[in-house]
C-alpha cells in the first residue's frame, strides 16, 4: 500500500503553480508553449512519484491554464470552442502518460522486491548449507529465515526426529499441533491478513515435517521457493549425516575385527608354543612326569578354548558374524559337530534320529556345526555318564528343528529365562564343572544371525531339550 | 643322517625355538627364517626338502610366500595358521600349500603331517601313481582295476580319475574346486554339492563301512583327504 505523502502533493502542486506564474508575470508566450511546459512537469510528477501526484497536477494545471491563459481570462468559463478541444486534449495527453509512466515505475519496483528477495533466499541458503546436520540445519533455518525476511517468527516441525524448532517466543501463535496439521496437508496456507503461514516440507514424496512464518510475509512464490529450499537443503544434510554415520560404524567394525584378530594371534602364539613343547615332552616323558605335563598340555587346551569364546562372543555381539551360507543336510553338520567333539564323547551313547526325507538347510554350516557341538558338549557334561544322549532333526513346515536331548538333571523353570545370557551358569554347577558361560550366548547369537530361533524345554529331573530352527534351502540350490 | 631339511618361517622367535627343539630331537634338520622375505632368500640356498610357513607374519604374509615358493618348486608347503575358518583353509590350499594345520597343535599331529608331506614326493604326482596297495584295497592305475575289500570293483571314468588325483596326493586335503578342476575340468568349480554325492557313490564302493570311511576322508566345508 503506498503511504500517502503530502510534501509530494504539494510540491507537485507548486511546480504546476511556478510554471503558470513564470509565463503569466515574467515570459509573455502563447498558450501552446504554456500547454506543453505544463505537460512536461505533470510527466516529470508521474516519472518521479506516481500517478496520484500526477493526477493531482494535471487538475490543477488545467484550472491554471483555463484561469489565466485561455479567454475570457480571469474566468473558469471558455467561449471559443477550439480552447475546449486544446484543454481536454492536455488532460487526457497529462493522465494516460502518467498511467504509462507509473506502470513501468511499478514493474521497477516490483523488479527489484523479486531481487532482494532472490537474494535473500539465496543469504538463506548459504546461511543452511555449511551444516552437514540436520537439526542444526533446521536451527539455522528458523533463525535465519526471521533475520532475512524481516518476519516476526519461525517455527519447524522435523518429522524424522520428531521435534519442534522455534525461532523465540513469538512463534507461539503457531502451535505445535498446526505445525503436526500442516505436515499432513499438501499445500501451502496463507492467512488472510498474511500474518501466518504454514507449509508442508517435503522432498519427493518424502515428508520432512512443516515450516510456519508469522508475519510480514514474502510473496507466495517466494514462500514456496523458501519451503522447497529448506525440504533441500535439509535433505542434503541427512544424506550427509548418513554418510558419515555409515563411514564410522564402518571404521569402527574394522578397527573391531583387527582387534579381534589380533587378540586371536597374541594369546594363541604363545600357546603355540607351550602346546607343541609340551606335547613334544609327553612322547618320551617317564610315567612321574607324564601326569603333570598331561596337565599343562590340558590347560593350554582349555586356555585356547577359552581365547576362541572370547573372539567369537565378541564376534557375535560386535553383529560381525559373516555367513557364508550353502545347503547342507542336517547329517553332515550332526556327523561334523561329533567329529569336532572328539575325545569329550568317548565312551558315551549318542543316538541320532533324522527324520526320513529332509531337504537340505540353508545355513553357514561351519558356525552351525559349532552350535550342535556346543548344545552336544553341554548335553555331555551335564547328564549323567550311562545316560545316553538324543541328537535329532525334523521337518516342521519351511524349517528343519535340531534338537539335542539328554537325560539329565533338568534345568529349573526360573533358570530357564537366563540360560542363554551371557556368562550364565546353572545355580548347581556353578561352582563344579568347568566353562566359560559363554557357549550358549555363542549358539544363540549364531542362530540369530540366520534369522532363526534357539529354545529350551527341560522338565526337572527328566532332562533337558535344546532345539534351533534352520531355513530349508530353496529348491535349485541344491 | 637327517630325516631331511625343514625350513621354518614364523615371526615368532619361542615358536621357532621349540620347532627346532623339537624337530631336531625326531632328526630333522632345521633352518629358521624370521620372515616370508627372509624364507624366500634362505629357500634357494637351503634348498630344504619341507617348509613349515606362519600365514600371519608382517610384510609378506604366509599366503604370498607360498605362492612365490610356488613359482619355482614343488616342495612340500604346510601353512601354520591361528585362523581355523574354511576360508582360511581353502586360501592356504588354493595358494598352493600342501596342507594346513591350526596353531596350537600336538607335535605328534604335526609330525603326522610332516611325514605325510615328505612321502608324498614331487615326482610321482606329476605322471600320477601307479598304484595303490592296502590290505583291504589295491589300485592299479595301468590297468584300471580296483580290488576293495576282497572283490573287484568296477568304477566310472569319473570315479577313477577323482581316486586317482586323491591318492596322488595322500595325505593332502584337497579341496572341492581342486578336485572339480582335475577331474571335471576349468570350468567347474562351484558345484561341491555335486561332488558330494559322487563321493559318497566312490566311497560306497571301496570302503568296508562307507559310513565312517578310512580312506576318503571328509575335511569338514573344505574337501577331502585320501588317508593312506
Amino acid at each position: 500500500m503506498p503511504r500517502v505523502n503530502l510534501s509530494r502533493f504539494l510540491a507537485s502542486i507548486l511546480a504546476v503553480g511556478g510554471i503558470l506564474a513564470l509565463y503569466r508575470l515574467v515570459l509573455p508566450v502563447n498558450n501552446t508553449t504554456v500547454a506543453l511546459s505544463l505537460l512536461l512537469v505533470v510527466l516529470g510528477v508521474s516519472a518521479r512519484w506516481g500517478l496520484a501526484e500526477a493526477t493531482v497536477a494535471s487538475i490543477v494545471a488545467v484550472l491554471g491554464l483555463n484561469y489565466y491563459f485561455l479567454e475570457p481570462v480571469g474566468t473558469f468559463t471558455i467561449e471559443d470552442p477550439q480552447n475546449w478541444v486544446a484543454l481536454i486534449a492536455f488532460l487526457v495527453t497529462a493522465v494516460t502518460a502518467s498511467q504509462l509512466s507509473a506502470r513501468v515505475r511499478r514493474r521497477a519496483a516490483e523488479a527489484e522486491e523479486r531481487r532482494l528477495e532472490i537474494e535473500r533466499l539465496y543469504e538463506l541458503v548459504q546461511a543452511m548449507m555449511l551444516s552437514g546436520n540436520a537439526r542444526r540445519t533446521i536451527r539455522e533455518f528458523v533463525q535465519r529465515v526471521v533475520q532475512v525476511f524481516g518476519c516476526e517468527a519461525a517455527a519447524f516441525y522435523y518429522r524424522p526426529g520428531e521435534e519442534f524448532f522455534r525461532s523465540g517466543p513469538e512463534s507461539a501463535p503457531v502451535t505445535d499441533h498446526d505445525l503436526l496439521a500442516a505436515a499432513e496437508i499438501d499445500e501451502l496456507s496463507v492467512d488472510a491478513l498474511r500474518r501466518r503461514a504454514t507449509a508442508p516440507v517435503r522432498l519427493g514424496g518424502h515428508p520432512l515435517g512443516a515450516m510456519a512464518l508469522v508475519g510480514p510475509l514474502p510473496s507466495d512464490q517466494t514462500l514456496r521457493a523458501i519451503v522447497n529450499l529448506v525440504a533441500i537443503t535439509i535433505q542434503k544434510a541427512r544424506a550427509i549425516e548418513d554418510a558419515s554415520h555409515a563411514e564410522a560404524a564402518r571404521q569402527s567394525e574394522v578397527l573391531k575385527s583387527a582387534l579381534l584378530d589380533s587378540l586371536a594371534h597374541d594369546i594363541k602364539t604363545p600357546l603355540t608354543s607351550i602346546k607343541a613343547a609340551v606335547t613334544s615332552l609327553l612322547g618320551a616323558a617317564a610315567p612321574a612326569d607324564r601326569e603333570l605335563l598331561t596337565i599343562i598340555n590340558e590347560e593350554a587346551d582349555r586356555l585356547n578354548q577359552l581365547a576362541a569364546e572370547v573372539i567369537a562372543m565378541a564376534r557375535v555381539e560386535a553383529g560381525k558374524l559373516h555367513l557364508e551360507k550353502f545347503p547342507v543336510t542336517a547329517a553332515e553338520l550332526i556327523e561334523a559337530a561329533l567329529a569336532d567333539l572328539g575325545a569329550v564323547r568317548r565312551g558315551r551313547t549318542i543316538n541320532i534320529r533324522l527324520a526320513p526325507g529332509l531337504p537340505r538347510v540353508e545355513c553357514d554350516p561351519e558356525l552351525v556345526q559349532q552350535v550342535v557341538k556346543q548344545l552336544t558338549e553341554n548335553a555331555l557334561k551335564y547328564s549323567p555318564e550311562a545316560a545316553p544322549l538324543t541328537i535329532s532333526a525334523v521337518r516342521k513346515g519351511e524349517k528343519i528343528v535340531i534338537g539335542v536331548a539328554d537325560r539329565g538333571a533338568g534345568i529349573d523353570e526360573d533358570e530357564r529365562a537366563h540360560i542363554f545370557d551371557k556368562f550364565f551358569r546353572g545355580r548347581r554347577y556353578r561352582f563344579e564343572t568347568k566353562g566359560t558361560g559363554m557357549g550358549l550366548a555363542i549358539a544363540k547369537g549364531i542362530v540369530e544371525a540366520h534369522g532363526e530361533k534357539i529354545w529350551v524345554e527341560s522338565e526337572p529331573g527328566q532332562g533337558s531339550a535344546f532345539y534351533f530352527s534352520l531355513p530349508t534351502a530353496r529348491r535349485g540350490d541344491s | 643322517l637327517s630325516a631331511g631339511k625343514i625350513l621354518v618361517v614364523d615371526d615368532d622367535p619361542q615358536i621357532r625355538r621349540v620347532m627346532k627343539a623339537t624337530l631336531v630331537g625326531h632328526g630333522y634338520e632345521v633352518v629358521e627364517a624370521r620372515t616370508g622375505e627372509d624364507a624366500l632368500e634362505k629357500f634357494p640356498q637351503e634348498m630344504p626338502a619341507l617348509v613349515l610357513l606362519d600365514m600371519n607374519m608382517p610384510g609378506m604374509d604366509g599366503l604370498e610366500t607360498c605362492r612365490h615358493i610356488r613359482s619355482g618348486s614343488d616342495i612340500p608347503v604346510i601353512i601354520l595358521s591361528v585362523r581355523n575358518t574354511e576360508k582360511d583353509k581353502v586360501a592356504a590350499l588354493d595358494a598352493g600349500a600342501d596342507d594346513y594345520v591350526t596353531k596350537p597343535f600336538g607335535i605328534e599331529e604335526l609330525l603326522a603331517r610332516i611325514r605325510a608331506a615328505m612321502r608324498r614326493s614331487p615326482s610321482s604326482s606329476e605322471g600320477g601313481p601307479h598304484g595303490y596297495s592296502a590290505p583291504d584295497l589295491e589300485v592299479d592305475f595301468e590297468t584300471r582295476k580296483v580290488h576293495a575289500n576282497g572283490k573287484d570293483v568296477r568304477l566310472t571314468p569319473k570315479e577313477f580319475e577323482t581316486l586317482r588325483y586323491l591318492v596322488a596326493h595322500t595325505g593332502r586335503p584337497v579341496t572341492h574346486r581342486e578336485i572339480l578342476q582335475a577331474v571335471w575340468g576349468p570350468d567347474y568349480g562351484d558345484e561341491p554339492e555335486y561332488l558330494r554325492v559322487f563321493i559318497n557313490q566312490l566311497r560306497k564302493k571301496i570302503e568296508a563301512n562307507p559310513a565312517k570311511p578310512k580312506y576318503i576322508l571328509t575335511e569338514p566345508w573344505v574337501g577331502y583327504r585320501f588317508a593312506g
